[in-house]
């Protein structure tokens, strides 16, 4: 959790909108030769697990540095139920505030506890001041957070992504899919690292 | 003058070859202009090989390919090339129903990234199996014909 923080204190400065869709989702610098788009579902434990383990060194190494432009995308499950479609509506509302990244990690570390209670909102309250609390709520009924998690979802669909998590890499207009994660994210390092040097 | 039914055989069957080489150098391409991590992922994801053992293969199945296209569009060492485009098109279709009788949504690697496995590509792979089969088989009849006429 602590290197996970400290990578997004590193990157606060850096914080921008995600192209096209204003949210505050985005870390880094949006000029970096290649983007990373990470489709997960606050439910999943895959996500859950890469958001601990690999995303914190992800971030320091490649966001922090301007190498690549990071961006979270909303990708609840059907399998999972109405609960992951939620959590991922109070991240976006969260996002508009500027709180995307303390929301989300809030919702990965406590997921095996919300997703048993429902206790969505408890879980992104324990971040927010009361000041941002109001604001969340009061943002979470627009419309258009809903629209802007399907947005999310159908951007998805189109690439497509099949699994969560996935890291939707873009480099020279070309885009590619990532789901392979058994290997703890080296193998995704080294292609990173390959597009880079072209 | 009609075509008798052997010069029909045989301009088919140089079609068929020519047609397969193409994929073939087409799919190596696919493969080359990307780097090979991506192909090696998609290799890791039929968890049928040791990871090293699927980055070796990542790293050098595109030349393979490659070479076995550039041999079937020139016709040389036709019963060699023959013969390695069957058994390599019949090991990918046995991997390829594995992974989809398994319920496995994974690329099937085959151009690149982002094609599902799914019952399109299975009849493709299967149809390209067919065909490599019988040029394979005719290359070896060509071969016993030229021995008995010697």
């Amino acid at each position: 959790m602590k290197t996970f923080a400290a990578a997004v204190v590193l990157l606060l400065p850096c914080l921008a909108a995600a192209p096209g869709s204003g949210t505050g989702k985005a870390l880094g610098n949006p000029a970096a030769p290649v983007l990373v788009e990470m489709y997960s579902d606050f439910q999943c434990p895959h996500c859950r697990h890469l958001h601990e383990t690999f995303l914190p060194a992800f971030i320091k190494d490649y966001v922090a540095t301007g190498k690549v432009y990071f961006v979270c995308r909303e990708f609840p499950l059907q399998g999972f139920g109405p609960k992951s479609r939620e959590a991922a509506a109070w991240a976006t509302a969260a996002a508009r505030i500027g709180k995307f990244q303390e929301v989300a990690h809030a919702l990965f570390e406590n997921q095996a506890s919300w997703a048993m209670s429902g206790k969505i909102w408890e879980t992104v309250a324990t971040v927010l001041t009361p000041a941002e609390q109001a604001k969340v709520q009061a943002i979470f009924k627009d419309p258009a957070i809903a629209a802007e998690v399907q947005h999310d979802v159908d951007t998805g669909n189109r690439v497509p992504v099949k699994s969560t998590p996935t890291l939707v890499v873009t480099h020279r207009l070309q885009q590619r899919p990532w789901d392979y994660w058994q290997d703890g994210g080296t193998l995704f390092r080294g292609y990173v690292d390959a597009l880079l040097k072209n | 003058m009609p075509f008798s039914r052997t010069k029909v055989l045989t301009v088919g069957v140089i079609l068929l070859r020519l047609v397969l080489g193409g994929i073939f150098i087409y799919a190596a391409y696919t493969k080359l202009r990307e780097p090979w991590q991506l192909f090696a992922a998609g290799i890791r994801s039929y968890e049928v090989l040791p990871m090293q053992a699927a980055d070796l293969l990542a790293r050098t199945l595109p030349w393979f390919e490659l070479l076995l296209g550039v041999l079937l569009i020139v016709g040389r060492w036709l019963r060699v090339s023959t013969v390695a485009v069957s058994g390599l098109l019949l090991v990918f279709f046995t991997l390829m129903v594995r992974a989809h009788v398994k319920g496995q949504t994974i690329d099937c690697g085959c151009f690149g990234p982002g094609e599902t496995i799914s019952w399109k590509t299975l009849l493709r792979d299967g149809s390209m199996l067919a065909g490599s089969l019988v040029v394979t088989l005719v290359a070896f009849r060509n071969r016993s014909k030229r021995a008995e006429t010697a």
